[in-house]
């Protein structure tokens, strides 16, 4: 065992970047600003008075002011709590949609990749074939078919996002596993399972992080608009693209319901898209 | 003699393949969208009945088992299926149970609006691009340019459905320039225009300025301004010609992407067109219209996507013929 590592350490240098300057690259100033971010977010989550569902009919519709920094809605309800909640909601689910399918994506990727000819044509063409399909149109269409719900949208965003990570993994993997180094530790006689998961994956990870940050905030994008449309988070729940279309309404009168949570989507998306910007710059200028 | 070889038999060779891989693909999407309406819950009969007799709430079992003999609600999930499939390769592509009319008909009196819709914001958004990008490439890091790069950054995260409504705010509610919502004339195209064509903008001002500056700092270029042509010159007869193919070529792919841009904003805007239509379908559960725009929206993908290829492989002598799957395959094969 000690002589295949050797063995394949010698030519580790040249194509593979050791793993502590990847870790110091990514830590350094790339997640600080999230960090922050999410911090400020997490105290504000605390420190917050209101209830984000407790309702106020003597206040409704009251523009901001120092009490309600963002004001409240129809029903009296803080704005800005109803705001940070929001977050809990598209920011997290997002999360959870892009992980899942970035995780069914590499899994499928590799297979495809790496157990035969046979199962390569056969998954490639699957995921072509869902690939066809307009991301948010088939999403409306399965979360509309199976009943407005959080978990229907859910369901119905994974089944759209997964193929953009198994062609990734799939083609990326390939071309790593033709190189040298897992040709030496193939010949060396090292067992599939233990190259794809020790030479290949670490080093397809740097890209799909790439895309995965990508796939978090356009997720976050499509979870407000299908809310929006009303095949999403349902009110009275505090989604942003729920309150937007409940803000709707109230344009003319109350123009603050409707500024606040789209300004938060827009942020949102432009942190997680300038962060991965950054991921993609580093790791291209290794 | 090897060099001709190269050039035609592959061609052929491309061509084909990528036809075969292009009919699996169709044949997935039909299967895809077809298994997802038959999986999808709640009864047929039952949505088909109500569709028919809007007034009564509850039907009696004969009404609804002469409605699953009817439209083969029986049948086991494949045989439904071929008997779908070739309706649709005949042209016959079922009746709305909402309205009784066929759905061609309905397809045909909604892709208008649509298409007008697109094409508009198309153009509007590409103009605006280009103008941007130009711009900012004549001086690479100057106010202008950031200006431009900022802009572009928060187009991409403005999410569209957000910007539609500010407009209407603006322009029509506070403003009271133009109208908000519906379809017909001129003045009810404009703010879904520019809400769709900022977002092309966006979306295209960097891929545009990326390939204009990869082009200004090319060799051939160093080349000709040593000989002593003008940057202006360079620029309109070198740059953009070096820059069209891969600006062709992202071009597409937006289209495709706008279709689905469409959507969000014929609802915001309550247009019509196939996106409200969808919506529409998709809640009053009239499966056959469902259907098929889905397999509409997939295949408009699907041809963008191969033509896309195909031009490429039209336009740049340099990347020769080639085929997705062939080429990855050969590769393998030579250096494993």
């Amino acid at each position: 065992m000690t002589s295949i590592e050797t063995g394949h350490d010698h030519l580790q240098p040249q194509s593979k970047p050791s793993r502590t300057t990847i870790n110091r690259r990514f830590k350094r100033s790339t997640l600080l600003m999230p960090l922050a971010v999410a911090a400020i977010w997490c105290s504000a989550l605390m420190l917050t008075p209101y209830d984000p569902n407790a309702t106020n009919f003597l206040l409704r519709l009251s523009p901001p002011s120092s009490e309600h920094w963002f004001g409240t809605d129809q029903l009296g309800r803080d704005v800005a709590t109803r705001v940070l909640y929001g977050g809990l909601w598209s920011i997290g689910l997002a999360l959870v949609i892009t992980s899942v399918g970035a995780v069914i994506g590499t899994i499928i990727g590799l297979t495809a990749g790496h157990f035969g000819r046979a199962a390569d044509v056969v998954l490639m063409r699957v995921s072509d074939s869902f690939f066809a399909f307009p991301e948010l149109i088939a999403a409306v269409t399965i979360a509309g078919l199976l009943g407005p719900s959080t978990s229907n949208m859910v369901f119905a965003l994974i089944a759209v996002s997964w193929m953009k990570y198994a062609r990734l993994v799939r083609s990326l993997s390939v071309s790593i596993s033709n190189k040298d180094y897992v040709l030496q530790a193939r010949l060396n006689g090292l067992p599939p399972a233990l190259i794809l998961s020790r030479h290949i994956l670490p080093n397809v990870l740097p890209n799909l992080l790439v895309l995965w940050t990508n796939g978090w905030s356009r997720s976050i994008l499509s979870i407000s608009g299908l809310s929006f449309l009303g095949f999403g988070v349902q009110p009275p729940n505090a989604e942003w693209g729920a309150m937007l279309l409940d803000g709707k309404t109230y344009m003319q009168t109350a123009p603050h319901l409707m500024i606040f949570p789209g300004l938060a989507i827009l942020f949102a998306v432009l942190a997680i898209n300038l962060t991965g910007d950054r991921l993609r710059d580093r790791l291209d200028g290794r | 003699m090897k060099l001709r070889q190269q050039r035609n038999a592959p061609m052929l060779y491309a061509v084909g393949s990528r036809l075969l891989a292009l009919l699996s693909v169709l044949f997935g999407v039909s299967l895809i969208s077809f298994a997802m309406i038959h999986l999808s819950p709640g009864d047929k009969a039952q949505a088909i009945a109500k569709a028919r007799y809007p007034e009564s709430q509850t039907f009696p079992t004969d009404i609804l088992n002469a409605i699953r003999v009817e439209f083969h609600l029986n049948d086991p999930f494949l045989v439904q299926y071929f008997h779908w499939l070739k309706n649709f390769l005949q042209g016959d592509f079922g009746r709305s149970f909402s309205s009784g009319a066929t759905v061609w008909e309905i397809f045909v009196g909604n892709i208008g609006e649509t298409a007008i819709l697109t094409v508009s914001a198309l153009l509007f958004g590409l103009v605006l691009a280009f103008l941007l990008a130009t711009v900012s490439v004549w001086r690479p890091g100057s106010f202008i340019d950031r200006f431009a790069v900022a802009l572009a950054s928060i187009g991409a995260a403005m999410p569209s459905y957000w910007l539609g409504l500010l407009l209407i705010m603006f322009f029509a509610a506070h403003l009271n320039w133009l109208p908000a919502y519906g379809t017909g004339s001129l003045s009810h195209l404009i703010l879904p225009t520019l809400t769709l064509g900022l977002w092309v903008t966006a979306s295209q001002t960097r891929l545009l300025r990326a390939f204009f500056l990869e082009a200004k700092s090319a060799p051939f270029v160093e080349t000709l301004r040593l000989r002593g042509v003008s940057e202006t010159e360079i620029f309109w007869r070198h740059i953009l010609r070096h820059s069209a193919i891969p600006a062709l070529n992202m071009i597409a792919l937006d289209v495709a992407s706008l279709l689905e841009g469409a959507v969000i904003v014929e609802i915001i805007f309550a247009r019509g067109g196939v996106g409200s239509l969808l919506a529409g379908s998709v809640l009053s559960r009239d499966y056959p219209v469902i259907l098929f725009l889905v397999v509409f929206f997939a295949l408009t993908y699907v041809a963008i996507n191969s033509l896309v290829e195909l031009l490429q492989d039209l336009l740049d002598p340099r990347k020769g013929w080639s085929s997705s799957i062939t080429c990855t395959s050969v590769n393998t094969e030579q250096t494993s």
